[in-house]
């Protein structure tokens, strides 16, 4: 009777998770997978016919721009999340080990930002990085470069991409990191301290591998919404700030519909960050963060 | 008159137009004078909600559709806005369903074809008599009239003239090593009609495969010196006005703001010709509206709206009584000559029957 009530339990807690996961994550999968071999299909302009298809696939796999932009996007993500960490990890290390009072009070601050909308963040950027924005007035105004020749590279390129993709991510990740150093037993510093170690091989030694699970689940914080990003290089990124998560936008619905193509991307996409989150889970065991 | 009942039995299924006559007939009892009436009767020809317009971005000030609100006191259409046709049909793909949109010319047979659209009922539209014939024919097709032409202009290059000198008046400063940084291209699968006129190819719109191919390989090759490509107007005219441009493809519409700001600037004509194109309204398929989208069609026909767009939007009308006020304006984009958008003077935009290869190659420029 027990067991029958648990299975009941179960079964009520689990039911409505599980339906929702079907319907808004497996399904729209299958049907994206569905659009990639062209069983399903967007509005046809020349009244085309179809038949099921894996020729999408076979282009994209031959196709070095399509992956050639995608290593891009890996390689601009790779820099956006370990910059963000290297920045976040300080905040985070004051904060928790500094013994500061007020650390709930500065979090608060660090967070913020998010109380205002993504894309006018975004957008502040563009003020600051264009050709008369504020950097560029500054450096006119300091005389270091004539109102003739602002520094262009600011704003529509790599380089802004990355400096405002850093500038999001880094409350978002300082956060696992301050969750995992203060939950360190700082006995195991006060130890080392008795064992003779400095207080930077105590940092290297005990707070830096112990904090690791943090600093992983941090990085893949950045990096798998990043590797996918279109919003901020679409504002900032020009020409050459193009990333793979644009490509796809522009297969579904700024460029010309080809619906197929675009599945593709996408699922090549998420094939790839799954297959990171596994690697990275199983072998850095992430699951310490919450764990303490 | 008969037309449009017809429209209207058509659309009001049986249950509806009970309701909506009793629903008139009982405010006339209720309030017991021709006001009310009167608004009983409004709401009986009232296609249930506002009208549903799928359009280009600054085409919904309520200058451009004058008449449309006189006849519709308080009826502001309900505006969708598209960044070119592709993203229109997208929308649409997404479930938007608007009683009017707005494709270029070139569209309008892959437009019709979709199935998602109707051809519009001339006798509702009493301003298309005043239209450009030329243009009205442009907008048929398989017979019917599937298009009302409205706006018309040309794709040209817009620069800088305090800070550029073109070593010729060519569509080959879109590829000036002399600017790279500086220039703008128009985020469109149009870029490889340009490459075809720039390479002095005779069918630039239907290019072979090894056109094709030459096509993209040149733009690629000269792609580092785009700094944007430009899918929003209000975003490059930003951008030109802050200096972060000098360069930039473009319609008179740019021109016309870049001017206003004081800019010292130019819109120059390529010698391989410009590109010419028409705005064509073309009605939803099953638009439970027809009577207010015909309406809309017909404001946007009437030299009122002509001479605003005109004035202020610099752009050509196809009610040939229409005209800006400046004569500058008349002269500089020749808007009292239709003819100027034809050949020989320029090519105008057109069906492109690889279109989907176009784009496929056109979106690898852009992932290169």
């Amino acid at each position: 009777m027990a067991r029958r009530r648990l299975d009941t339990t179960t079964t009520s807690l689990l039911g409505p998770p599980l339906v929702w996961l079907v319907v808004f994550f497996l399904l729209p999968i299958g049907l994206v997978g569905a659009y990639s071999v062209d069983a399903l299909h967007g509005i046809d302009l020349f009244a085309e016919t179809h038949k099921v298809t894996l020729s999408a696939w076979r282009d994209f796999v031959h196709s070095d721009v399509y992956l050639g932009l995608f290593w891009k996007s890996v390689k601009m993500s790779l820099i956006v999340s370990v910059v963000v960490v290297a920045l976040a990890y300080p905040v985070a290390y004051y904060l928790a080990l500094s013994g500061t009072k007020r650390k709930y009070v500065l979090l608060l601050v660090l967070i913020a930002p998010f109380l205002t909308s993504y894309l006018l963040r975004v957008l502040a950027w563009k003020v600051i990085l264009g050709n008369e924005g504020v950097l560029n007035s500054f450096l006119v105004w300091t005389g270091i470069r004539s109102p003739d020749h602002p520094v262009s590279q600011l704003l529509y390129s790599r380089f802004a991409v990355i400096l405002v993709l850093t500038y999001v991510w880094v409350p978002f990740v300082a956060l696992p990191i301050f969750v995992s150093l203060e939950s360190l037993d700082r006995r195991l510093l006060e130890a080392a301290s008795d064992l003779g170690a400095s207080r930077w091989q105590a940092f290297r030694r005990v707070t830096l591998p112990l904090s690791m699970p943090g600093i992983m689940a941090g990085f893949l914080f950045v990096f798998i919404p990043t590797v996918g990003e279109f919003v901020t290089p679409s504002l900032v990124g020009g020409t050459s700030g193009y990333m793979y998560g644009n490509q796809i936008s522009d297969l579904f619905s700024t460029g010309f519909p080809d619906w197929q193509t675009g599945s593709v991307l996408a699922l090549f996409l998420l094939a790839v960050v799954a297959a990171l989150t596994v690697v990275f889970a199983r072998f850095l065991q992430v699951r310490q963060v919450t764990a303490g | 008159m008969d037309d449009a009942r017809d429209l209207m039995e058509r659309r009001l299924s049986r249950d509806k137009f009970l309701k909506l006559a009793a629903a008139a007939g009982g405010a006339g009892l209720l309030a017991g004078h021709a006001g009310a009436a009167g608004a009983a009767r409004a709401r009986l020809s009232d296609e249930s909600g506002k009208l549903q317009v799928l359009d280009w971005v600054g085409y919904e000030v309520p200058q451009l559709y004058g008449p449309y609100l006189k006849k519709y006191p308080g009826e502001k259409p309900k505006f969708t806005f598209m960044t070119n046709e592709a993203n229109a049909l997208s929308k649409m793909a997404g479930g938007l369903k608007p009683d009017v949109v707005r494709p270029y010319v070139g569209y309008v047979p892959d437009f019709a074809d979709t199935g998602l659209f109707q051809p519009w009922n001339p006798k509702l539209i009493p301003n298309l008599k005043q239209l450009n014939p030329a243009m009205v024919k442009a907008g048929q097709y398989k017979g019917q009239q599937w298009g009302i032409p409205e706006d018309w202009g040309f794709d040209k290059i817009l620069y800088r003239t305090d800070k550029v000198k073109p070593k010729e008046r060519s569509w080959s400063l879109l590829f000036d090593d002399r600017y790279g940084g500086k220039i703008a291209w128009f985020d469109d699968l149009n870029q490889l009609v340009v490459a075809g006129y720039y390479l002095g190819f005779k069918k630039p719109y239907d290019q072979s495969d090894a056109e094709l191919k030459q096509s993209q390989k040149f733009l690629k090759s000269k792609k580092h010196l785009a700094r944007t490509f430009w899918t929003s107007e209000t975003d490059m005219q930003k951008d030109f006005a802050s200096g972060d441009l000098w360069i930039a493809y473009a319609w008179p519409a740019d021109w016309a703001a870049m001017k206003a700001k004081g800019l010292k600037v130019a819109y120059m004509t390529p010698k391989e010709g410009a590109i010419s194109w028409i705005g064509m309204l073309m009605l939803g398929k099953g638009t439970p509206r027809p009577m207010h989208a015909h309406a809309y069609a017909d404001a946007w026909s009437s030299k009122q709206t002509g001479d605003w767009l005109e004035t202020n939007y610099a752009y050509g009308h196809s009610n040939t009584l229409a005209r800006p006020k400046s004569k500058d304006l008349l002269k500089a984009l020749q808007l009292s000559n239709p003819r100027s958008l034809l050949e020989p003077n320029a090519h105008i935009d057109r069906d492109i029957p690889r279109r989907a290869l176009y784009a496929k190659l056109w979106e690898e420029v852009k992932a290169s």
